[in-house]
Order: structure tokens, then C-alpha cells, then sequence
């Protein structure tokens, strides 16, 4: 279960020990040097480092959920408890921690409470409703809490593991070592399938690779198990974009924009696809919707013009194309097309 | 044209992943085939051993190799940096320090 040491870990647990001293104050160096810890062994030190990333980041959820995970490791239930409780409490509709707090009372042999997370996590996360049925947690419509459910508290403890291949294999990608890093993030995968982020990692890796048909596979999977991560969604269609696919391409950033629609940058996206299909007014309402999220937003106002400029309106284009001159006069483009239209 | 342009932006984002540049610094559009490339230029990791002069001579290569990056990807036409932190002049790329707005209200 525990990875097997390695020289790739090791160098990443030494590269990550010499950044912290370089950042103490960076929380996520803390939590990445604490998880590397953890799964070394080492975890008192972890334990330090965990709590000084939060002390950074009191709502850094990865530092929380990894302390209460280091607590479960070291038995250390009460502690573990106090963490997810008080989780669950600030998110209450977050399946996971349900999911958790039902494993920790599965553990500790508090089974009313572990049936009442059990449901919640159901309640909040239908994909843990096809989960417990799987393994026999959930059946007929009841909760079943026999020796046979003992299982799935072991897939519980896999959770640090998994994320410490998913971090490695972030590492690893960040280099330039993507068949390392794929290996890694199908570990991480293997541990814990449930995980969308996982999936969307392995299909981000694949996506910078290259290899789109694998990266769609895999954006698909962390979408059946998590159809409202909207950036799922948007990787997806640049996958298709890359693939020439552009009518999937544009129904996922449709979803990607319906999920997320305060990204600026997704409406942009979304606009050059709907200009791509020749449906001009969408286009515009997207790239002023993007605008009006972040007025300083000047590619897309640039496009906005040369929409303007195709549809022959002339007055729009010049405001547009005035109004990036005056954020960046040195634009030889804007300069030049506002010059051929005035 | 633009649907190139859709491509285009995928390909970039694509690019940026597999280098060390600090991608949430930048941000990049693609108008025509023209690509834009705005913000901080930083990289999201340096090895801590390396000097100033390393770290600027590395940061100079990055830059060029990035702009024949991006001009190799079809249907880009040219490439405008638009950097709060360097600017390229007659063909040479220079530092230049972020002037905060503070400052400036001060002076």
C-alpha cells in the first residue's frame, strides 16, 4: 500500500525541504512537504507542517483533510473527528466529508452516526449512492453495516497515498516527465477510482502530451463522477478544439460557462467558437459578458472589435479599438485597424 | 479564421503547461491569428541554488524559445508581448522593474 521508496521521491521530498526554506510562508510548500512526510513516515514532522499550512491558510481544505487523514493514520480518532466535524460544518453539502465522518464512525464502531454520513454523502454526492451499492454498504433502499462494509474503510486510509502519487505525478508533468507522471497519476487513480480529480489530472497530463483521444477518456471519467466541475468541462473542449472536433468543443464550454459564470476567460473561449460557427450575435454577447466581468480584459475587447469591424459597425469597432489604444498605446494592430476604418 | 484562433488558444495552453512559466501570471488571447501574451513573466519554480545572472539568462532564453513556440503552432501570425516585467526592444528583450501604483501616487 505505502509507495516503495524511491530516488524520485526522495528528490522531490529534498527539492520541496530547500524551497520551504527559501518560502516558509507558502502554505502549499507546507502541505506538499508534510504529505511527502507522511508517506516517508515521518509523521510528527508531517504533522508540524500540516498545522503551519494552516496557520498560513486557516481554509486550506487540502492541509485540513490531510491532518484529519495523518490523525486516522495514527489512530489518533478524536482529533480526526474535531477536523471533519468542523468541515463538514463550514461545507455541509460536501459528499466527501460525509463520506469520511461515516468511514471514521465505521471505524470506531459508531454506527448510527456512520449511517446517518452515509446518507448525507448520498444526499450530497450521487455518486456515492452506486459506491456503497458496490459494496454492499447500500442495498434495497437501507444501509447495511455488516463485517462485509469493513472493506471500503480501508480504501479510506488509501486516500493520502493516492494523493501523494497525484501530487508526484503533478511534479513530474511540471518537468516535462510525462510517462513518469502518467504512471504516477494511474497510481493515484488505482487507489481511489472514486476520485474525479484524479481522472482530471491523468486527462489534463494527457492533454499536454498530446495524446487526445486518452485525455477525453479520462476528462469523460471525472465528469460521470463529478458533472459539475465546470473546468472538466472546459479542458474537454480544448481537447476537441485540438482534435477539430468543434461542435463538442462548443458544447462543453457551454457547460463550462453555465457552471462557471464568472470566468472571464471561458466566455472568451466560448465567443471564438460561436464566431467559429458563423453565430456572430452569441459571440458578441459573449465576449461583452466577459468585459463586463473584467473591463481590462483587452483580447477580448480586440475581438469584439474585429466582430464589429465583419458586421460593418463601423462606430462600435473605432470605440472598442479607442478604448484598447488607450490601455496599451503601443498596439500596432489596434493602431493599424483603427486607422483603415476611421 | 477564428476558429484557428480557438485552436490556437488550445495550443498555447498547452505550451505553457510544459514549461516552468507561472501560468496564472499571464494571460493570452488570440485575435486572427495574432497572438497576445500579457502580465508577470515568472516561473512558478527556480532551483534555489541558482544566482541572479542564472535566473535572468534563463528567463531570456525562455522568452525567445517561447515566442518560436508559439509563432510554429499554425494559423498564429505574430506574437505581441505585452509584460509588466519585461519589454523587448529592436529584437532584445529587458527587465524592467513593476512600478506599483503607490509609488507612482507618490512621486
Amino acid at each position: 500500500m505505502k509507495p516503495k521508496r524511491s530516488l524520485v521521491y526522495r528528490r522531490i521530498l529534498d527539492e520541496i525541504g530547500k524551497e520551504i526554506q527559501i518560502h516558509p510562508n507558502y502554505a502549499d510548500l507546507q502541505n506538499q512537504f508534510a504529505l511527502l512526510l507522511m508517506v516517508e513516515g515521518e509523521m510528527e514532522r508531517a504533522e508540524i507542517h500540516f498545522l503551519k499550512g494552516m496557520r498560513l491558510n486557516p481554509k486550506y481544505r487540502e492541509a485540513i483533510h490531510n491532518l484529519g487523514f495523518l490523525y486516522m493514520e495514527t489512530k489518533r480518532w478524536k482529533k480526526a473527528e474535531e477536523i471533519f466535524l468542523s468541515e463538514a460544518k463550514r461545507h455541509s453539502e460536501d459528499g466527501f466529508l460525509h463520506h469520511l465522518l461515516g468511514m471514521l464512525y465505521l471505524q470506531t464502531g459508531r454506527e448510527k452516526k456512520a449511517a446517518a454520513h452515509i446518507l448525507k454523502a448520498m444526499q450530497y454526492h450521487p455518486h456515492y449512492r452506486d459506491y456503497y451499492r458496490q459494496k454492499g454498504v447500500w442495498q434495497r433502499g437501507t444501509i447495511h453495516l455488516d463485517p462485509k462494509a469493513q472493506s471500503i474503510l480501508k480504501k479510506v486510509h488509501l486516500y493520502p497515498y493516492a494523493q501523494f502519487h497525484n501530487f508526484v505525478g503533478l511534479n513530474l508533468a511540471k518537468r516535462g516527465k510525462f510517462a513518469q507522471a502518467v504512471k504516477e497519476l494511474k497510481k493515484a487513480e488505482g487507489l481511489t477510482p472514486e476520485e474525479f480529480i484524479f481522472h482530471a489530472n491523468l486527462g489534463a497530463v494527457y492533454y499536454y502530451q498530446g495524446a487526445y483521444s486518452k485525455a477525453v477518456q479520462e476528462f469523460q471519467n471525472a465528469l460521470k463522477i463529478n458533472p459539475l466541475y465546470g473546468m472538466g468541462h472546459a479542458n474537454l473542449s480544448y481537447v476537441y478544439g485540438l482534435m477539430g472536433r468543434t461542435g463538442e468543443a462548443l458544447r462543453c464550454m457551454n457547460k463550462a460557462v453555465r457552471l462557471n459564470p464568472q470566468y472571464a476567460d471561458l466566455h472568451y473561449s466560448l465567443a471564438l467558437l460561436y464566431n467559429d460557427r458563423k453565430q456572430y450575435g452569441k459571440a458578441v454577447s459573449e465576449l461583452k459578458k466577459a468585459l463586463r466581468i473584467n473591463p481590462n480584459y483587452l483580447f477580448a475587447r480586440i475581438n469584439l472589435g474585429v466582430l464589429y469591424e465583419d458586421q460593418k459597425r463601423w462606430k462600435d469597432a473605432r470605440r472598442e479599438y479607442r478604448k484598447i489604444l488607450r490601455i496599451t498605446p503601443d498596439d500596432e494592430h489596434v493602431r493599424k485597424r483603427l486607422e483603415s476604418i476611421s | 479564421m477564428l476558429r484557428e484562433d480557438f485552436v490556437v488558444q488550445a495550443n498555447i495552453r498547452r505550451l505553457l503547461a510544459r514549461t516552468d512559466i507561472d501560468a496564472s501570471l499571464i494571460d493570452f488571447g488570440t485575435v486572427r491569428g495574432v497572438v497576445y501574451i500579457q502580465g508577470t513573466f515568472q516561473f512558478s519554480r527556480i532551483d534555489p541554488s541558482w544566482d541572479w545572472e542564472k535566473v535572468n539568462d534563463f528567463t531570456l532564453n525562455t522568452l525567445y524559445s517561447l515566442e518560436k513556440k508559439i509563432r510554429r503552432i499554425p494559423g498564429v501570425s505574430d506574437v505581441i508581448f505585452q509584460l509588466n516585467n519585461w519589454r523587448r526592444e529592436k529584437g532584445h528583450w529587458f527587465h524592467v522593474s513593476i512600478v506599483k501604483k503607490e509609488e507612482k501616487n507618490e512621486t
